[in-house]
């Protein structure tokens, strides 16, 4: 049976990022009362209690209203990484080049990095890194997006002393407020893109790092290990596992059974998270078309094959009712995308 | 809010006296002698009178000018009151009493006169505080809340006004960036960031021409609009602001912090959105 955290259970400490969050909004002259309403932790925050990833969400959303401004998802993320959660945010810490970092990362994500999941990619001289929702939270998803990604690029540059040069895209259409990310997390944007993704040439990832340490990076490593591992939230469960059984096209049915629970209390599950099977079935088949087109150079047949489809026709229909695009403009666009490694 | 309900409570408590003191020395006039039409404008003036007072001061700090325009228009609101009351209740015409209290009137027409001045002049020292925080226009709503200067919204309103402008005088737009502010962040804490955007943030405003506008782009980023000058002359600018901010002693609570400017500049032409963004790219590579 598949782990995996209902976002009801308190499983964040407190004193780590909803503290940080309280925090942050009382520096900006907040009261608590705004920050923390409809959370149930009006009566204040325990920091020695748990809140749920619900109770987090919550606090979020109530901090972006309340302080109704710009740069607050921003300012959030530039406090959310290393993190204080022990060994595993120690270990990110001593991560001697960016690759170990970016690994470390993904191997904590339940700990360090609790609403949105990152994931890993590197082909070629790419070298990518995506966000993939971990409970669900539609409205305030791009702000999350926004702190999660400006949380990694001041860490970067924290450890490595120098800004990378990362080139980021985003599931959404270009804001009003892009100054913010002009200067938290660079120049190189590109909105209206199938996912929430930040590149980067792959020759950054073994660079050593001023301060690393080999023999204190492999010490957290272990400590970190040793620490009982978090279950990821429902989103990442699920979106890990339909990843692995995308070829066989994963039905409800059997998704559920491999959950443990009953297709109906699934389907319910997933309600609250505020998506749907099919939902998060054509976001990986996505996914997995466009690693295909980009990386393996696939043609509309070999991915149609490849996801289980009768034929391209099929796939192409599919794709177009997943994006709002055929697979031509966009496997055109992802060169576009892609195409300054080239000339670097 | 509370302030609020206490002015309100006042202002009743001033009026619900007013008629007591009426009702008790005269002899109420039969209903089918009232003039309405007086009560009406009487009554409306004194109403009004002391809506404007709690406008006045629930939105103004607590201060002279406050004082001067509250007191006024209280004193006005008191007259007409006076005034209103006289018309359904029989007063002793020889009472002196009576005749005071409507002269209220004028005299809270001649506190608000006096009041205005004030205000006046209080507006022109405001006004000069915000020379280079603003140019042409004003809105209430663009300024950014730790350094209270203009937002970037503002910023690109600016340079779109700039690009339509067709005379040949050239505008120069001028971006700084405080080099490793994160670690400040990081290592002294946020609120010594802000503080330290402040501090820069003032240094920047001493050493800029009257014609000049400085907005706080985002983080920070800040941003100089340099109406008439050509590049190479904003560049010298540039670097003499880069020179006064180093020049600066920033103390923090654990000791002194060095802080340094970066730069980048480019004739303000074009699409602002165009230009911000290539600018920002040129931040990046320095």
């Amino acid at each position: 049976m598949i782990a995996w955290q209902p976002a009801a259970e308190p499983s964040i400490p407190a004193r780590q990022q909803s503290a940080q969050a309280l925090e942050y909004g009382r520096s900006r002259d907040a009261r608590d009362a705004d920050l923390l309403r409809d959370t149930g932790l009006a009566a204040g925050l325990d920091p020695d209690s748990l809140v749920s990833p619900s109770q987090y969400l919550q606090q979020l959303a109530n901090t972006l209203r309340t302080l109704d401004s710009p740069d607050t998802s921003f300012m959030l993320g530039q406090l959310l990484l290393p993190g204080h959660d022990g060994a595993a945010s120690h270990a990110l810490a001593q991560a001697p080049n960016l690759r170990t970092l970016l690994q470390t990362l993904c191997r904590f994500h339940a700990r360090l990095t609790p609403l949105l999941r990152p994931r890993f990619e590197s082909w070629g001289d790419v070298a990518l890194l995506y966000w993939v929702d971990a409970y669900g939270a539609p409205g305030i998803r791009p702000a999350l997006v926004e702190m999660h990604m400006t949380a990694l690029v001041a860490l970067c540059r924290w450890l490595g002393g120098e800004r990378l040069p990362w080139r980021f895209c985003f599931n959404r259409a270009a804001p009003r407020h892009v100054e913010q990310h002009h200067v938290h997390l660079g120049a190189e944007l590109r909105f209206g893109c199938q996912l929430d993704a930040m590149l980067l040439p792959s020759s950054w990832l073994d660079r050593p790092w001023p301060r690393a340490s080999e023999v204190a990076a492999r010490l957290a490593q272990q400590a970190a290990a040793q620490e009982p591992l978090r279950a990821p939230g429902p989103l990442a469960a699920l979106y890990d596992y339909l990843l692995e059984h995308v070829r066989v096209a994963p039905s409800l049915e059997r998704t559920a059974s491999d959950f443990g629970v009953s297709p109906a209390t699934f389907k319910r599950q997933l309600l609250r998270h505020h998506t749907h099977f099919q939902g998060e079935l054509d976001q990986v088949r996505t996914h997995v078309a466009l690693w295909l087109f980009q990386v393996e150079r696939a043609d509309n047949d070999e991915v149609a094959r490849y996801l289980g489809f009768h034929d391209a026709a099929n796939f192409r229909r599919s794709f177009k009712r997943w994006t709002g695009l055929t697979p031509g403009p966009i496997r055109a666009a992802l060169d576009g995308e892609l195409g300054w490694f080239a000339g670097a | 809010m509370s302030t609020l309900i206490r002015h309100i409570l006042s202002i009743g408590a001033l009026l619900g006296a007013f008629a007591f003191l009426f009702a008790g020395a005269g002899q109420s006039i039969p209903l089918a002698q009232w003039d309405w039409v007086d009560i009406a404008s009487e009554g409306g003036t004194a109403l009004l009178a002391a809506v404007w007072c709690l406008i006045v001061l629930s939105s103004r700090p607590d201060g002279l000018v406050t004082r001067l325009l509250a007191g006024g228009l209280a004193c006005i609101m008191l007259g007409s009151w006076a005034d209103c009351l006289d018309e359904a209740i029989d007063v002793d015409k020889a009472a002196l009493w009576d005749n005071a209290l409507e002269s209220l009137l004028p005299l809270g027409m001649l506190v608000l006169t006096v009041g205005m001045y004030y205000w006046k002049r209080e507006q022109a020292t405001l006004s000069d505080h915000m020379r280079k925080r603003e140019r042409l226009f004003r809105s209430h709503r663009p300024f950014d809340r730790i350094t209270q200067l203009a937002d970037a919204a503002y910023l690109r309103e600016q340079l779109r006004l700039e690009s339509r402008r067709t005379d040949a005088q050239g505008c120069a737009l001028v971006l700084f960036d405080i080099d490793e502010f994160h670690r400040i962040n990081r290592e002294h804490g946020q609120l010594e960031g802000d503080r330290v955007l402040q501090a820069v943030a003032h240094m920047l405003l001493l050493n800029l021409r009257n014609d000049d506008l400085l907005c706080r782009y985002a983080g920070d980023r800040f941003a100089v609009l340099m109406p008439g000058l050509g590049e190479p002359e904003a560049r010298d600018a540039a670097q003499h602001l880069c020179r006064m901010v180093s020049s600066m002693r920033h103390h923090a609570a654990s000791g002194r912090v060095r802080i340094t400017l970066r730069h980048g500049c480019a004739p303000a032409r074009g699409a602002p959105d165009a230009l911000l963004a290539d600018l920002c790219r040129q931040m990046d590579a320095a």
